[in-house]
């Protein structure tokens, strides 16, 4: 090969590889671009059918505080199912974090007086991210170390999280919480809710978390091939408890912003959310059985949701025609995949096969 | 764990479910004079009624290796629609119509799941969600969202209500609902036993692909599959109803996780082809016998949630253990004895 020759066979493998990673951008944005399209299109909806109501500041408002939570409580979940597996606790993480944080507060202020309980604030913040990482851990342990499969792990933590909530609260809902954190949940930086600016630097976190980072690829391999990632000497363990304790944490920050919304906890709070969050997350793009997932469809799944809640309730339909619009949403979209997959599997089936999990990756 | 104690702990755990009743019964008597009576025993019989309906249901998904939720949807839909006909048209069916009816309701809706199940290969959990959510949402939106009382009930309906097979004089009674239910566990027993159609069920759950390879109609299979089950989640909902003496549309809902967590805990396994309807009756058992009697002992009913899920947590890890033990030793036989 001669010198003259070297550069441009240099350039050509440059422009395949850039080439190729676009194709790979552009094939991962189909999920997320499904999504956008479906938001844009229910948004339009709503907003010309009741511009009054829904274009409405305090409606928009609205959407941007009570989304983060159901987002966070989805990304907890999305971590979860991207190793292959699910987790059911999430709620329950998220009251216990609510839980201990209210009661802590309430005790100091009883007894320091407010000034003390001011004080303590972070602490006591801490303490409640704290309860997070060790019920995701305790998730973790049953799975990665005892080796139950995850829905059963998490079904079994979600009965004795929510119990030992209930125990400790007693049944009754418990009122109290760090004044911080309520004017936390009741201001702005240029007309966007704080909560939905949480949601979004824990999101953009999570997204560099999981495509920057080894851990991020170690989870993603987990999830698309156990047996390849075994014999690429990842630690099974060493992944699922950080994939579990990372959800627990996320769980726990929404917990934070329960309490942010409204200034009390109970064991009960959130109960519909169990269900509704995977459902997010499935319609975000996230394959159930595990390997690929995306945080900015998650999002957008979220969004696309509330979107509808709202819209439903401008159009003064009944939460019970939300409920139909939601499972019928999941249902179709969930039909449209699979038709789609049919037809591009019949089309080749090396195709398929080239666009296997871990090649097609994750994008924020 | 020696042989002799894995023969007797059965194919399901079985053995082990009795050997922990009986440890809970025992202490329980001890802690408690007040327990061991009649009245509770009724009282254990008539709350794990409609439990085991729904258990039975959910057994059967699981064993296909699926995973139902939408099964309280289903069976109050059914059953209130059907309470619901009956009232506004000032009709007074007799029981076994209204059984029929809610029923073939039922049926109606399991269709549906089976269709967009078995036609379309979904994962079964995402589309129970689904179709939890529809169901929910059209019974409350557009057919009733009314509580309808004892005293709006057909009175076929609470005629049934009042039909006791035992009566104890100060000690509580049998219903005579215990009949048809236990007659439907039996035919369900017998149905995964001996025809094809149940070792059909078994096969699909144990692996999907080698029962289309063995000829088994595994599309039509499925749809069937969930065609009963709906059926007899409407079942459930009748018995609900007629012990519960009203109709609430709101009620039932919620409880899809309780009882996929006694089934799981009487030795179904989660990835399918296996359960059997005798583990799933001691799990159901096991679970209304502390969430009844926690109470009677002196432990706060605050503690019920947490209790189960200790037992749901300490079954599956006993579960878990013992296959990873069995993995890693492949030696059948083992002479030493461990604890």
């Amino acid at each position: 090969m001669n010198a003259f020759l070297r550069p441009l066979s240099e350039m050509n493998n440059r422009v395949g590889t850039a080439y190729s990673a676009t194709l790979a951008r552009i094939h991962v944005a189909r999920g997320v671009g499904r999504m956008a399209l479906l938001l844009a299109v229910t948004f339009t909806f709503f907003a010309i059918l009741r511009p009054g109501i829904f274009l409405n500041h305090v409606n928009l408002t609205n959407i941007g505080i009570a989304a983060p939570e159901i987002g966070l409580l989805a990304l907890a979940v999305m971590i979860a199912m991207l190793t292959g597996g699910i987790d059911l606790s999430v709620v329950a993480i998220a009251n216990a974090t609510a839980i201990t944080v209210s009661s802590l507060y309430t005790h100091i202020l009883t007894t320091q007086g407010a000034g003390a309980a001011g004080a303590m604030m972070p602490v006591i913040v801490l303490a409640g991210i704290a309860v997070g990482a060790v019920l995701g851990s305790v998730n973790g342990v049953l799975i990665s170390i005892v080796g139950i499969t995850p829905i059963l792990a998490t079904l079994g933590t979600m009965q004795v999280f929510n119990g030992l909530a209930l125990v400790w609260t007693g049944g009754v809902t418990i009122s109290g919480a760090p004044s911080a954190l309520v004017s936390m949940g009741s201001t702005g930086l240029f007309g966007v809710p704080m909560l939905m600016l949480i949601l979004i630097v824990a999101a953009a976190l999570l997204a560099v978390l999981i495509n920057r980072t080894p851990i991020g690829r170690k989870v993603q391999l987990q999830g698309a091939n156990p047996v390849a990632s075994r014999y690429s000497g990842i630690s099974r363990r060493s992944t699922l408890m950080m994939a579990y304790v990372t959800s627990g944490l996320i769980a726990a920050l929404a917990g934070l912003l329960f309490l942010s919304r409204n200034p009390s906890a109970s064991a009960d709070y959130g109960a519909s959310y169990v269900l509704l969050v995977i459902v997010i997350v499935v319609l975000g793009g996230t394959n159930p059985n595990g390997g690929f997932a995306t945080v900015l469809g998650v999002i957008l799944a979220t969004l696309t949701l509330q979107v509808v809640s709202s819209g439903f309730t401008a159009l003064r339909l009944s939460a019970y025609e939300y409920a139909i619009a939601q499972g019928v949403i999941l249902i179709g979209v969930m039909v449209l995949d699979q038709v789609k997959f049919r037809r591009r599997g019949r089309r080749s089936a090396a195709d398929r096969l080239a666009q296997s999990p871990a090649s097609s990756a994750l994008t924020e | 764990m020696s042989a002799a104690l894995s023969r007797l702990r059965g194919p399901n755990n079985e053995g082990m479910l009795v050997a922990v009743i009986l440890v809970v019964v025992i202490a329980m008597s001890i802690a408690s004079p007040a327990f061991f009576t009649a009245g509770t025993f009724f009282a254990l019989v008539r709350s794990s009624m409609v439990p085991l309906i729904f258990a039975l249901g959910v057994l059967l998904v699981l064993i296909s290796g699926g995973i139902d939720v939408s099964f309280p949807a289903v069976a109050i839909f059914a059953a209130y629609t059907t309470v619901k006909l009956s009232v506004d048209g000032n009709l007074n069916p007799s029981p076994f119509l209204i059984f029929a009816i809610a029923m073939a309701i039922g049926a109606a809706l399991g269709l549906f799941n089976g269709v967009v199940i078995a036609r379309f290969r979904l994962p079964t959990l995402i589309v129970t969600l689904g179709t939890q959510s529809i169901f929910k949402g059209v019974l409350i939106a557009y057919i009733g969202s009314l509580y309808i009382s004892a005293s709006d009930l057909p009175r076929s309906v609470t005629q049934v209500s009042d039909a006791h097979l035992l009566d104890v004089t100060g000690g509580g009674y049998l219903h005579f609902l215990i009949i048809p239910v236990v007659v439907v566990a039996l035919l369900v027993s017998a149905m995964l036993r001996w025809t094809v159609f149940g070792r059909s069920i078994y096969a699909i759950g144990g692996d999907t692909e080698a029962a289309r390879r063995v000829g088994i109609r595994v599309v039509r299979t499925q749809v069937r599959l969930y065609v009963l089950v709906g059926a007899l989640a409407a079942f459930g909902g009748v018995v609900y109803v007629i012990l519960g003496r009203n109709a609430n549309p709101q009620s039932i809902l919620g409880t899809e996780l309780d009882i996929i967590a006694a089934v799981v805990l009487g030795g179904a396994s989660i990835f399918g082809g296996r359960g059997s309807v005798g583990g799933t009756v001691l799990g159901v058992v096991l679970v209304q016998l502390i969430n009844n009697n926690l109470v009677v002992v002196g432990i706060p009913s605050t503690w019920q949630r947490a209790a189960v899920g200790v037992l749901l947590l300490a079954g599956v890890s006993a579960q878990a253990l013992g296959a990873a033990r069995a993995r890693s030793r492949p030696v059948v036989v083992q002479k030493e004895v461990e604890a």
